[in-house]
Parts: C-alpha cells; structure tokens; sequence
C-alpha cells in the first residue's frame, strides 16, 4: 500500500512541476515524461482504489484516507474530460496541486478501515456508496468550473492591463474558460442532484425521513441552490463573462466551506 | 563536388536593383536550362522572389569557377555590366551557401523575420528546377534538408509564433477573447483604407458576419457589398453595437465617435460575453474611459504596436536558437556530402585492387594446373570479387572516416600509394 502512495504522489508531483512550469514559460518541457508519470501514477491511484475495495469488501469511500483519494482520482478524471473537450493544458496547472495535496493527505491519512456499516437492505447498501460517490464527483466537476474561473479571472486581467506575457499566451481564451465553467458546472449540478438524491432516498430508507435539517443537509441544499440559480441565470439572462466566472470561484468557495463544516460538525458517515 | 551560391536580398540591393535581376515565371524554365548548360555547372537552381534572388549550383570545379560563371549568367541574362552589380551580390560557397540556403528558407535573412511565404516559395523553385530537370543527387540531397531544416525551425523555435502586424495582431487578440470567431460579428466604424483592412483580416479569420457604418453611407455600402455585410447609419450604430462582438473604429475623426457613456447603455442590452473594441484611428476615436467597463476590452493603435514590436523582439530571440540548430545541420550535412563524394574514390580503390588480384591470377593460371569450367568461373565470379571486396573494406571505411574529417583527398593519395605497385 505505502509504495503505491509513494508512486501516486511522485507521478503527481512531476504533473504538477511538469504543468506549472508549461504555463509559465515558453517552450513546452517534459511533455513526454509528465505525460507517462500521469499514466502511472493513474494507474497506481486505481490499483489502489480496487485493492482497498477487495480488502475492505466495500466502496473505497469511508473516511478521510478514501475519500481524499477518490476525490483526487475523481479530479484527475475529470481534468482529462476537460483537456480531451477544451484541449486546455493550461486547466492542469490549477488542478493538480489540489490533486497532489488531496493524494498526499490520502497518503498520511491512519489507513483506518473503520466499522462496517450495518445496512438494512441491500438498496441501502448501493445508495450510501453512490450517494457519497456522486457528491465526491460533483465536488471535482465544480472544482473545475472554480479551475475555469480563476482562468478567466487571470486571462481577464492580462487583458484589460495589456500584459502579453507567457502566461496570456498559454492560457486559453476567455470563451474557452467560460465554456469549460458552464460546463463543469451543469456536470456537477447534475452529479449533486442525484447524488442529493441518492441521500434522500437512502435517509428515508434508513430513518423513515428525508430531510433531517442536519447541516450537512442545509449546507448541501444552499449550494445546490446556489447552482441552479447560477445555471439559469447563465441559461436564461444570458449571463456570461466576468460575472459568471466569478460566480463559480465564490460558489465553490462556499462548497468547500460547507465540506469543512461537515467535517466540524460531524456526518453520518 | 561544390556547392556554390550567388544572390541578391533585399539586405544588400535596392528594389529597383531587384526588380531587374528577378527571373519571371514564364521565363523561368529557360533561364534553368540555359544555366545548366554553362561551365562548369552540374546542376542548379533559381529562387526568385520580390525580396531575393538566388542562383544555386553543384560544380565538379573549383568554386571560383563556379560563382564566375554564375555570375556572369546573371548579367547576360538580365544584360548587365558585372560592373553594375558591384557591392549588390553576395556569393557564398561550400558550407557557407549551405548556411545561407538553410536561412533564407527558415525564414531568418527574411525582411520579418519568420514569415511563412519563403519555404513555399523555396519549394515553388526547387519544383520549377526539378521540371526543368536541372537537378541531379548533390541538389537534390541539399534541398531536401534544406526543406527539413527549415520545418524543423518552425517547430521547435518560436521564430514564427506570434503576429508582427497590426491586423494580425488584432486577430489574436480577438482569438484570445473568443477563441472561434465563426459566429462573431464585426462592426466596422469608419470605412476608410485602413479600417477595411483589418476588418479584412478578421474576416480572413472566419468572423460571421459584418456590418459597416461610415459617415458617408455610400462607402459603406460599397465595402458591406464587398464583404458581404450589411451597412447601417451613421447616427444608428449604437442600436447595432449589442450585436458586435468585434468593433473596429477608423475614421478620421478629431475626436471620439463612440462615446464611453452611449456605450455603456447600448452595451446594457447586450447578454453575451466580452466585446472586443479595436481603435486605430489617430487621433484616437474611442473614448479610453470605455477600457473599465465590465466584458469590454478596448486596444487603441499603441496598443497593437507595442504588441507588434513585443513579437518581433521575441522573434528575433528566437532567431537565435535557430542560428545554433543552424549551425549543427550545416555541419551535419557537410559531413553527408562528403561521405557522399567518395563514390569515384571507391570504385577505384576496388579498380585498383581487381586489377592486381586478377593479374596475379592470370601470370599463375598454368601453375594451377587443369581446371574444369565450373572451377574457372568460380575462381572469376566469386573468389576474385570476394577477395576484393575483403581487401577494400578497411581501405573504404578509412576513406569514410577521412571524408567526415574533410581529407578525402589525402586518404585517397595515401591508398593509392598502398596499392599501386607501379
């Protein structure tokens, strides 16, 4: 297990040098090797995840170690979604130093597998992991729209005070940004939807009641507000550009404060 | 074999001087085999283009001879004294036409440094000549990497990277904001030369649609049936400033013509993303206060320069990198040719060899007795060739090594010294 990590968190490490350095100067370097260390440590980061599940006999998705690993593998995903849509290069380097840190926390986390759930039901059994697993996801779709945003912000700015440095050269263009926010985000929207769902259902299978008026449960309800308000403003006033990037920075920033504030207060899982 | 090189460039021979060396096309096939026919020429090759003018050779002579009868082919052809070409032709040979051809299609010795039309018309020439059927193995070798090379320039130095005019620029810029111009709209205000122009460019870079708005409507229905674009009034341009994404302003106009305020209304409609405003008019035509409103991004003629003169100083660092990649595929290929130029010098080194063994085996043909057929045309088929070629491969393998040194010549002295028992 701990070399796995070692590979993860080196293969990572070379992303993260190998993207900001791209972005930063001229000429493409260590394409090739940055490219092969991501293959790797991807390959590690799953190996990893499916050896946990064999061990465990359940969803790597229990507790602080497995959960800041599938979100990283869940980011990296989604980043090469991104790359593979948008064919922004640029996207990596705001991603993977949170990649990184989320596999390096993965990393040092106790490897406590801790108490089994007892499931009433089999359905119960399929609904926490896919409700746990859908939110994780959407998380990493957002953090790609905040990825965009900040993008945006920065292509913005480069702009507006006429510096033509590297960095305007190698970031995408402001349309792309954009797109790359809207989308994530409606991917994201969509994955919390379902993985708010897959809550319900399973609190209502569980304890006979959806809505528990917990914090995580109000948290969770205002982001997803939060979203759908941004989305149909994007939608149906048209609203773009600036404003729209900035919405995704704050939106995120307010996800993450609502992550922090479940793990103060305590969650059912 | 040398390789030799006479020309004129825009660096050393004014216009006029260029435009009465400069081969029409028409003429161009029997300028070639007229060339090729003068001593001592093997092969040749003309660039000609509106900047340059280049005459390329492979001669088995001396390069003296060479460029002598390069240059006098120049001045009969276009009938001119030698005299009046003084100081305007530059002639290069061996490795240093090799540079010189390397650079000129690499778009280095360019009048802007990196533009792309040189390799096109480099390969036009190398084409023209091969019709002509003016080029044989040296040239041919040399032009294929002279191609290669400057390919390789291309993509591994930022020599041709970012845009070095105004309208190129401005394009950028616009794809910096958009990224697909295809559903873009331009608003042309001002339909004056320049305007046109780099609304041209934009429209050469896929924008959708135009639409032009000028103080005299007549001339700007003039250029939106050019470009296929629509033309509204003057006094009515901000009711159509919502639908552009791109506006360019070039009118000459004192003072400003789209106002910051006006903007700032007329814009409130507007739900799509940035809009991109272009002045290049002198004295500016667009209130710079425009610059802080929100989505929009505003470039005046200053702007764009400093850009421009941004890319050409990244250029010309780039230049230099592909100097040193230069400098490696001129050494590298120098060293190709003259491995190539020891043909004739192994078929005589094997000449010799032959020679001896199969003397050797007639003077002691009786003491090998009676031989069937079969053992004669084995002794001459097989055994005296295999022989041969054992004895001469260390001699051909140090010629090698003497050519890629640049002392073939010697090595051949030196073997034929070995060899020759005379």
């Amino acid at each position: 297990m701990e070399t796995l990590w070692i590979i993860i968190l080196v293969g990572y490490a070379i992303c993260v040098a190998q993207s900001i350095f791209a972005l930063t100067t001229k000429r493409p370097v260590m394409r090739r090797t940055a490219l092969g260390a991501l293959a790797i440590a991807l390959g590690a980061h799953t190996a990893w995840l499916l050896l946990r599940g064999i061990r465990t006999g359940r969803c790597p998705l229990v507790g602080t170690q497995e959960m800041s690993a599938f979100l990283s593998f869940g980011l990296v995903l989604s980043t090469l979604i991104a790359y593979r849509w948008f064919h922004a290069n640029a996207l990596k380097a705001f991603i993977f130093p949170i990649v990184f840190v989320l596999a390096a926390i993965a990393a040092v986390s106790p490897d406590t597998p801790g108490r089994p759930t007892e499931f009433g039901s089999t359905l119960q059994s399929v609904l926490l992991p896919a409700h746990v697993a859908l939110l994780l996801l959407a998380y990493a779709s957002f953090f790609v729209a905040f990825g965009a945003g900040v993008m945006y912000i920065i292509q913005e700015r480069e702009l507006k005070h006429k510096r033509f440095g590297t960095v305007f050269y190698k970031l995408p263009s402001l349309d792309t940004c954009d797109a790359i926010s809207s989308r994530a985000m409606a991917i994201g929207f969509v994955l919390m939807t379902l993985g708010i769902v897959g809550g319900l259902w399973y609190s209502y299978s569980r304890y006979h009641v959806y809505w528990q008026a917990g914090p995580l449960e109000i948290f969770s309800a205002v982001t997803w507000l939060l979203y759908l308000i941004i989305i149909q403003s994007r939608i149906n006033a048209g609203w773009g550009g600036r404003a729209a990037a900035l919405a995704s920075i704050l939106s995120f920033i307010i996800v993450i404060c609502s992550l922090i504030g479940v793990r103060f207060l305590g969650h059912a899982f | 074999m040398n390789i030799v090189l006479v020309g004129l460039s825009h660096k050393t021979a004014p216009l006029e001087m260029r435009e009465r060396l400069a081969f029409a096309e028409a003429l161009l096939p029997g300028a070639l085999s007229t060339l090729v026919d003068q001593e001592p020429l093997d092969e040749c090759l003309i660039v000609s283009t509106c900047n340059r003018v280049e005459l390329l050779a492979s001669t088995p002579a001396g390069v003296d001879r060479g460029v002598e009868s390069l240059t006098g082919f120049l001045c009969g052809f276009h009938k001119l004294q030698p005299t009046d070409l003084n100081g305007h032709l530059y002639e290069h040979a061996d490795a240093h036409a090799i540079k010189h051809l390397f650079r000129v299609a690499s778009s280095l010795d360019s009048m802007i440094v990196g533009e792309s039309q040189i390799l096109g018309q480099v390969k036009e020439a190398y084409q023209q000549a091969i019709d002509a059927g003016t080029i044989g193995r040296t040239l041919s070798q040399l032009m294929h990497r002279t191609i290669s090379v400057a390919k390789r320039i291309r993509t591994e130095t930022g020599v041709a990277q970012n845009p070095v005019s105004v309208s190129s620029v401005a394009v950028e810029l616009a794809r910096k904001i958009f990224e697909d111009l295809t559903d873009k709209t331009v608003l042309l205000v001002g339909a004056g030369e320049m305007g046109e122009l780099a609304a041209r460019s934009l429209i050469d870079a896929g924008t959708n649609k135009l639409i032009v708005t000028n103080r005299t409507a007549e001339r700007a229905e003039l250029i939106a049936v050019k470009y296929k674009g629509g033309a509204v009034n003057f006094e009515a341009f901000y009711d159509v400033l919502p639908s552009a994404d791109i506006v360019l302003c070039s009118t000459g106009a004192p003072d400003y013509v789209i106002r910051a305020a006006e903007t700032k209304r007329a814009l409130k409609s507007r739900k799509k993303g940035p809009v991109l405003f272009i002045d290049i008019s002198v004295p500016r035509n667009i209130d710079p206060e425009l610059a802080g409103l929100e989505n929009v991004f505003l470039f005046d003629v200053d702007d764009l320069d400093s850009i421009v003169k941004t890319n050409i100083r990244e250029r010309e660092r780039e230049a230099q990198r592909a100097e040193a990649i230069i400098e490696a595929e001129v050494q590298q290929f120098v060293q190709q040719l003259r491995s190539l130029d020891i043909g004739p010098a192994v078929v005589e080194v094997k000449e010799l060899l032959l020679q001896i063994v199969e003397g050797e085996f007639k003077r002691n043909r009786k003491r090998l007795g009676g031989l069937t057929k079969e053992q004669e045309s084995a002794i001459e088929a097989v055994l005296i060739p295999a022989l041969v070629n054992k004895l001469s491969h260390p001699m051909i393998v140090h010629l090698r090594n003497a050519a890629r040194d640049g002392k073939p010549s010697q090595m051949m002295d030196e073997l034929r010294k070995m060899i020759r028992i005379d």
